[in-house]
Formats: structure tokens, sequence, C-alpha cells
């Protein structure tokens, strides 16, 4: 219920305050320097790979993550 | 309106240029721990390839080959002839278990090990007629002690006719057959024997992705895992019953059962001009063994001319210890779990991040990234890494 309230409330509020963005004003937005990985997604599951076994926490960064004994 | 027309080409070609999203990257990890701890090398490569406009195919191959040491707590008196010293297929040699070891014979430091993990995984994207997505996805690890398969799925919905807003849930469910050895302690602290224990873990992910401008989005998430079955280190032990005399009993750790979690996390990312893009990020993880943390994430990049991109950035981390650990040697005696593992102490940690990435021609990319990681425990790690991605 938590999580609905809050994906319903951020989408409400992201909603009041972000711009129409039509496709062709898209440009920069596809930029690989704007991707969350900058581009290298195996250089990112790398690092994520060495957080996940140096500290004790997970997730917020997809579901699919594989696992490894590295508890 | 010759102008208009002219835009949607540009738009068109554009959008078809963006979307040639064939690719095949090879890149190399290498990982070097402070005091001859854990060295990692990892080869890996990545191909994703469209099938028309409508499937996009991503599989992933990596080995990682590790070796080095842990720390931990042994009798340094173990001879080694019983139990896993000399079974574990991983070379792993941290047992060292006995009961009632006088004060001076344990010790705690390094005890070596090596092994090597095999995985690959598939992902499978399809795309409906309003262009939502459906992600299913396959993994598949393998260790010498260690086999993991995990099976993901997501879906993705437009939550506008502009395709600005989308939300996205996710699941995946993952079973480990962990194999462990010395699993039940006899009067020499280890009987020897092998069994595999299985574990599950469950990952499940709501996500809210937002474009706010035409220079920036946002992304919100919240996440929920639940994990279960044997989540102990088969290899890492504890002190416990500490007496007056300074004997103790050296035996492996034991952690709960089942590991209950949920946090959420928040992603933004701004062109700052033409050459400047700013990256944050932050995220706030809880767990049912007690533990807290936070992760605040923060990347510069900088586009030099058309071919170069320099980024440095920091991450800090902290997080809580879990309820049942100890680093004492006097703490545990009767308790039902107990761990010295340091990854579940309360500690802070920081990345110092780097990485230069080079369009080298149309198809060929190449990039390079030297990062450094610290710990408060005392650990401290220097990685790279380097690799080159073709475009056809």
């Amino acid at each position: 219920m938590k999580t609905i309230t809050l994906i319903s409330f951020s989408i409400i509020f992201f909603s009041g305050c972000v711009q129409d963005v039509k496709p062709w004003e898209k440009e920069i937005l596809a930029k690989k320097t704007m991707e969350d990985s900058s581009g290298n997604p195996l250089g990112k599951q790398f690092e994520e790979h060495i957080y996940f076994s140096k500290e004790a926490s997970k997730g917020g960064g997809g579901v699919a993550g594989g696992g490894c004994g590295c508890n | 309106m010759q102008l208009k027309i002219s835009l949607a080409v540009a738009t068109l070609l554009s959008t078809m240029a963006l979307n040639a999203e064939d690719y095949v990257t090879v890149q190399y990890l290498q990982y070097n721990e402070n005091n001859n701890r854990t060295d990692v090398s990892a080869p890996s490569i990545m191909i994703n390839k469209d099938f028309g406009t409508d499937y996009t195919l991503n599989a992933g191959f990596v080995v990682d080959v590790v070796s080095g040491a842990s720390q931990n707590y042994y009798d340094k008196n173990y001879d080694g002839t019983s139990g896993a010293s000399s079974d574990a297929s991983s070379g792993a040699s941290a047992f060292a278990r006995a009961l009632d070891v006088k004060a001076s014979d344990v010790e705690y430091g390094n005890t070596n090990y090596e092994d090597k993990r095999v995985a690959i995984n598939l992902l499978l994207t399809k795309r409906l007629e309003n262009r939502d997505e459906i992600i299913v996805g396959i993994n598949q690890s393998n260790e010498s002690d260690f086999y993991s398969t995990e099976l993901s799925t997501q879906y993705m919905h437009w939550l506008d006719s502009s395709k600005n807003q989308s939300i996205s849930v996710g699941a995946s469910y993952q079973f480990n057959k962990i194999l462990t050895y010395c699993n039940d302690v006899g009067a020499d602290g280890c009987s020897g024997a092998s069994e595999a224990m299985d574990a599950t873990a469950f990952n499940a992910e709501v996500s809210f992705s937002q474009n706010i401008d035409t220079t920036s989005d946002v992304n919100i998430a919240l996440f929920f895992s639940n994990d279960d079955g044997y989540l102990d280190n088969p290899y890492l032990n504890v002190i416990r019953n500490y007496k007056s005399d300074g004997n103790a009993d050296v035996v492996g750790e034991k952690r709960p059962d089942s590991k209950m979690a949920y946090g959420f996390a928040f992603k933004y990312a701004k062109a700052l001009n033409d050459n400047f893009t700013l990256h944050l990020g932050y995220r706030y993880y809880r767990d049912d063994w007690s533990i807290d943390s936070h992760t605040l994430d923060g990347d510069i990049l900088y586009e030099f001319g058309d071919d170069w991109i320099f980024k440095v950035g920091l991450r800090e981390y902290i997080q809580t210890e879990a309820n049942f650990f100890s680093g004492y040697k006097n703490h545990f005696t009767d308790e039902k779990y107990a761990s010295s593992d340091q990854r579940l102490s309360a500690f802070n940690a920081m990345t110092y991040k780097s990485n230069i990435d080079y369009q080298l021609n149309d198809t060929l990319n190449i990039n390079f990234g030297i990062n450094y990681y610290t710990q408060s425990t005392g650990l401290d790690a220097l990685y790279f890494i380097t690799g080159f991605t073709y475009g056809f």
C-alpha cells in the first residue's frame, strides 16, 4: 500500500512540475552521458558486484543481478 | 511546413541512429586489495542485438578468478588433516576450527583461498504495439562451492503519449546451492563432512522514471528482497565460550536463515550545458538483521570535443551493524546467531572514481577507468576497468 502511495505521489508530483518533452527534443536525454551506466553496462555491473560482495546492502539497481557465493 | 517535414525527417533519422544499439563490449576488471587480501581478474563480454524493432537480446558472460586471503579467527595449530582444509575444492583454508583452544593459539588474520566463478546471463526484451516492454532473463553462476540460477522478469509501461513517464515492475527469484564443509563440529572441531545447502532470494522492484525537461531526468525505485535458507558464510569462524583461563572454542559462524530487506533509490541526471553532465544518486536500505545503510553517489562527466568523455565521481556508503555481529573474542557464548564477518559490522566506505572514454571511430569506443575503494574497517582496494565497445 505504501509503495502504491509513494509511486502515485511521485507521479502526481512530477506531473505538476515537468515539461512535456517532445520526441524531437530528446537528443540530449538520449546521449550516453545521460545513461546511468554512462554507456558501459558491463563496467556498471562490475562496480555493483564489488559493492555487493564487500557491503551488506543490495537493491535499487534492477531485479536481475545473478548470484555469487561472495557473502 | 517544409521546416516541419525536415524536422520530422531529422528526428526520425536521429531516433533510428540512437536505436541502433547492436554492439559487443569486452571489458576487463582487475581488482586488488591491500595486505595481500582479495585479488580478482575478471574478463567479460556482452552482446546486445536487436531483432527488428520489437525484440532485443542481451547476452553476457564473465569469468571471475579470485585469489587471496580473508580475515578470520582460526586455531593456529590446526593441522588441516581433517575437514575442509583438505576437502574444499575451492582451496579455502579458513576452517581451522577446534574446541577449547588456548588463547595464545587463537589468531585473527588472513586465511588463503582461491576460486573461479563463471557466469552467463541472457535478457530478452519484447516491445509491444504501444512500445511497453516485457523483459525476461536468466542468470547462471557457477563456482566450485556455489551454484546459482536466477529467473527474472520486468514490465515497463509508458504512462504518457510523449513517452516521458514510465513505470516498471520487476521481480526475480534465485535458487542457490552452497557446498559446505565441517558442517558439524565434533570433538576435533570439524567433522569433515560435506553437505549441499540451499538458499533462495526473491527480489522485487517498482520504479518510476520521468523526463523532467529536455536536459534532465529522474528515477525513483522501491525495492524489497527476501533471502531464505542457508545464509552463513561456510568459511568464517567465531570465538565462543571464552573462559577465564583464556581457552575458547573456534567454531563456524551462524546467521539467521532468513533476511527481509527493503528500501528506496533515487537517481537524477542533468546535462548542465553542452559539455558537463551531472549524476546524483541516493539509496536507503534496511533489513531485519538491523542493518541500515545510506549510499550517496555523484558523478560529473565532461565531453571534450566529439570523441572524449572524462568522468570523475564519489560514492559514500555507511551502514550499521547486524544485531548478531561482534568482532571481539570474548563476546559470544550460547547466542544462537554469531558472526565476526566485517561486512556485517558498522562501517563507512568511500569510492573515488575516474574514467576516460574515447570514440576511436564510428563503431569503436575504448574506455579505461581507475577507482579506489576504502572502508573504515581497514580494507582498501584499487581496481581498474578497461575494454572496448564495437557497434555494428
